[in-house]
């Protein structure tokens, strides 16, 4: 069976609604059937719905977090706009919308508006190249992890110049603390992901996933697993590790001059790398679409199976970071460094060890012999 | 980066009220803090000098805006004492357990503003809903949640309704499994224990030395509590212990004051076992009249009450849920006190911030702040 890819589909369309419009106005046919145009327009239909579905998931996500920290609390979370709640977060887009965007006299005007876009944008971005299921962007990138992960690692940069330019001593120790903090815990990230492509064999996300249809890389890779959790929950600046914006002691850290839709970029470039930290722990070692063999077959083969799976397991991680949300106080800016630096580095090191052991081995009495490793 | 000054505050998420930490800092370590109060200041020793005895303790409630009750039952031992009164028995353990449970609520209010600070955000949600079962007994005897103005020189306004001793005692049996929760969700804790043990460190010595007293005093091993060492009220006649610490850190004012609810329920059952049996009045009859009146004396009635009332100086100290709280009420004769003055426990705690602040980390500052229990409203007063 072929497997229909998205860029089919936003071809499809395009094709579709151009030869429509053809139809209707004969004059222009040389044009709307020109095949530049439909390739274009289908680059820009591509570009919608992975924007749409990316926002959209974006918006759930925290409608999910809303509904699950409530729930920790002993509240029931947003309740009113909407069915439980579910459009609460568009009627919050919409008034932060309507407000007015102001800036500081002092701040430097290049940085105080580039900043937010530029991180809006790369936040964005990494939705190209991650694949949500079999057909999403079918072997377009052998080395799309790696291209993931540098769009990922873009965000202390903007962050700190955002925070610089906003002419704001909280903000600057936000900027700065967030800027010490991604660093450091872009090594064990990486390093982490070194096991997994030494297992895998290959940088292409999608043969990742295809490389764990027998099994799991959590299973054999549990201290990769355990490393890049715990980069990533640093990495969205989540509880525990939200010191940037700790409320607490520096009112909003790097954002705290940002009003209105400027914070609102923020506020939805953190949720999307949220998304796309869990989405990559989906994709890395928890199987991507894939579901075990034991699993009747009527739950993969339905329309749609793979993402609704994907987005299954996808919401699972994050509800897990939710949890550890609820339930961890926040540690300090040396306490960090040091989990990063002394403890985290040194792990994610044996992870590689381990997995080059794994691929030398060739076998694993646990988890059955692996077809394809060690090339 | 160089040193530099930042203001947190008069508007910021670590002050819980409204005054001013100055702090010095270089990169993230403190090099010196100034605090700054003052921003909540609304006269009310003055404002009390223009009314009557029983028109303070509208003021009271508002002097301490987490501890009404025990506002109130310091300032009217003072003037009970100005004006040589007695209340009744049964007033006297009325105002005793209103205290005590004055104590639970702020003490579980400081533990959800505290575990906030530190990032953890369910257990503020806990504690507040705990909370709200006590002020819901409040509401029931006092009609107000927050400013409840139920104390009277000579007794208190009225007595409790019905069936409140078992409801009450339904709120102290959930709450006793609640505080093994709170204290699980931070002791059990690694981060929190990093976070919180060795920070804030104020020896005993220095505590007495800058008139530090409470809870932070108790956690350096000092077993001083006005409650055990000059009981006033009953407190004499029910059976509790001190809780202390020895750490002199965040973590033994966290200890001490989750001991002190614990002794605090213990307080509460002792007392309304009381109340079950020994039914009574609850106001002095024989008041003079113009203190049982809602109308001020005018002419004739008013300059005879000024000669003829017996002068008196009164004074008292009670062991706040905040530290040691002292009322100084000056009846010089007529329906006005002379003079009102009080001693706030935490003007002197939060004075003596560059104590045990300088040398920690600037993430540092909202954690111990956070164990200081600043209550704005009775610093500036």
């Amino acid at each position: 069976m072929a497997v229909t890819t998205l860029w089919d589909v936003a071809y499809f369309l395009s094709s579709g609604l151009l030869g429509v419009l053809a139809h209707i106005l004969p004059p222009l046919a040389w044009l709307l059937t020109n095949p530049n145009l439909v390739w274009l327009l289908s680059a820009l239909l591509f570009g919608a719905i992975l924007l749409g579905a990316s926002m959209i998931n974006t918006i759930m996500l925290i409608w999910f977090e809303r509904k699950m920290l409530g729930r920790f609390m002993d509240r029931r979370g947003a309740m009113h706009v909407g069915y439980a709640g579910l459009l609460q977060n568009f009627a919050d887009g919409l008034k932060l919308f309507r407000k007015n965007t102001f800036k500081p006299r002092e701040a430097d005007d290049l940085g105080f508006y580039g900043g937010p876009t530029a991180y809006m944008v790369t936040s964005l971005l990494m939705f190209g190249v991650l694949p949500i299921s079999s057909g999403w962007s079918d072997g377009a990138l052998p080395l799309s992890m790696l291209l993931a992960l540098v769009i990922f690692s873009f965000a202390p940069l903007f962050i700190f110049i955002s925070a610089w330019s906003s002419n704001n001593k909280y903000s600057l120790m936000g900027g700065m603390r967030s800027a010490a903090q991604m660093i450091a815990y872009e090594v064990p990230i990486l390093l982490a992901v070194v096991a997994v492509v030494l297992v895998a064999g290959t940088f292409d996300l999608n043969q990742i996933v295809l490389e764990q249809q027998n099994y799991w890389f959590w299973g054999p890779l549990f201290l990769a697993l355990l490393v890049f959790s715990i980069g990533m929950l640093a990495e969205m600046e989540r509880i525990p590790f939200d010191l940037p914006e700790a409320e607490a002691e520096l009112v909003e850290g790097w954002n705290t001059e940002y009003g209105g839709m400027l914070f609102a970029f923020f506020m939805l470039a953190d949720y999307l790398r949220a998304l796309a930290g869990s989405i990559l722990i989906v994709l890395l070692f928890l199987g991507g679409w894939t579901l075990p063999t034991y699993v009747p077959a009527v739950a993969t083969s339905l329309p749609l199976a793979g993402i609704i799976w994907f987005m299954v397991k996808t919401y699972l991680v994050f509800g897990v970071f939710v949890w550890i949300r609820a339930a961890l106080p926040r540690v300090r800016t040396d306490q960090l460094l040091r989990i990063g630096w002394m403890r985290l580095i040194p792990l994610s090191l044996v992870a590689v060890v381990l997995a080059a052991a794994l691929v030398l081995v060739k076998c694993l009495p646990v988890f059955g012999c692996v077809p394809s490793m060690g090339g | 980066m160089s040193d530099m000054w930042i203001n947190m505050g008069p508007q910021h998420p670590m002050t819980h009220g409204l005054w001013n930490l100055r702090v010095h800092i270089d990169g993230e370590m403190i090099l010196g803090v100034d605090p700054e109060m003052g921003y909540l200041h609304r006269g009310i020793e003055k404002i009390s000098e223009d009314r009557h005895y029983n028109e303070v303790i509208t003021l009271m409630d508002r002097t301490c805006y987490v501890a009404g009750m025990a506002w109130e039952h310091l300032y009217i031992q003072a003037a009970e004492k100005a004006l040589g009164l007695e209340p009744p028995e049964r007033a006297e353990w009325i105002r005793m357990m209103s205290e005590e449970f004055q104590r639970l609520a702020s003490h579980i209010m400081w533990y959800a503003a505290f575990v906030q600070d530190l990032g953890l955000m369910s257990p503020f949600l806990y504690g507040m809903r705990d909370r709200d079962l006590i002020l819901d007994l409040f509401q029931s005897y006092t009609g107000g949640r927050l400013t409840y103005e139920y104390m009277r020189v000579g007794g208190v306004r009225n007595d409790l309704p019905v069936g409140f001793n078992d409801r009450a005692r339904k709120v102290l049996d959930w709450l006793e499994p609640r505080l093994v929760e709170y204290d699980r969700l931070c002791m059990g804790s690694d981060i929190f224990r990093r976070r919180c043990d060795d920070l804030g460190i104020l020896k005993a010595a220095d505590c007495v030395k800058h008139g530090v007293t409470g809870p932070m005093l108790r956690s350096a091993g000092s077993k001083r509590d006005i409650r055990k060492d000059r009981p006033y009220s009953r407190y004499a006649q029910v059976d509790f212990d001190v809780a202390t610490a020895e750490s002199a850190d965040v973590t033994g004012r966290y200890l001490v004051r989750m001991e002190e609810m614990r002794q605090s329920i213990r307080i509460l059952r002792q007392t309304l076992d009381w109340l079950d049996h020994h039914p009574g009045p609850v106001l002095a009859d024989r008041l003079p009249r113009w203190l049982g009146a809602p109308y001020a004396p005018i002419g004739r009635e008013a300059y005879l009450l000024k000669r003829n009332y017996p002068k008196g100086i009164g004074l008292s100290a009670i062991e706040e849920p905040h530290g040691e709280a002292c009322a100084y009420v000056v009846n010089e004769g007529g329906e006005h006190p002379y003079r009102v003055k009080f001693r706030s426990p935490v003007f002197a705690n939060l004075s003596a911030a560059s104590q045990y602040l300088v040398g920690y980390h600037v993430a540092d500052i909202p954690p111990i702040m956070g164990s200081v229990d600043v209550c704005v409203g009775e610093v500036d007063r």
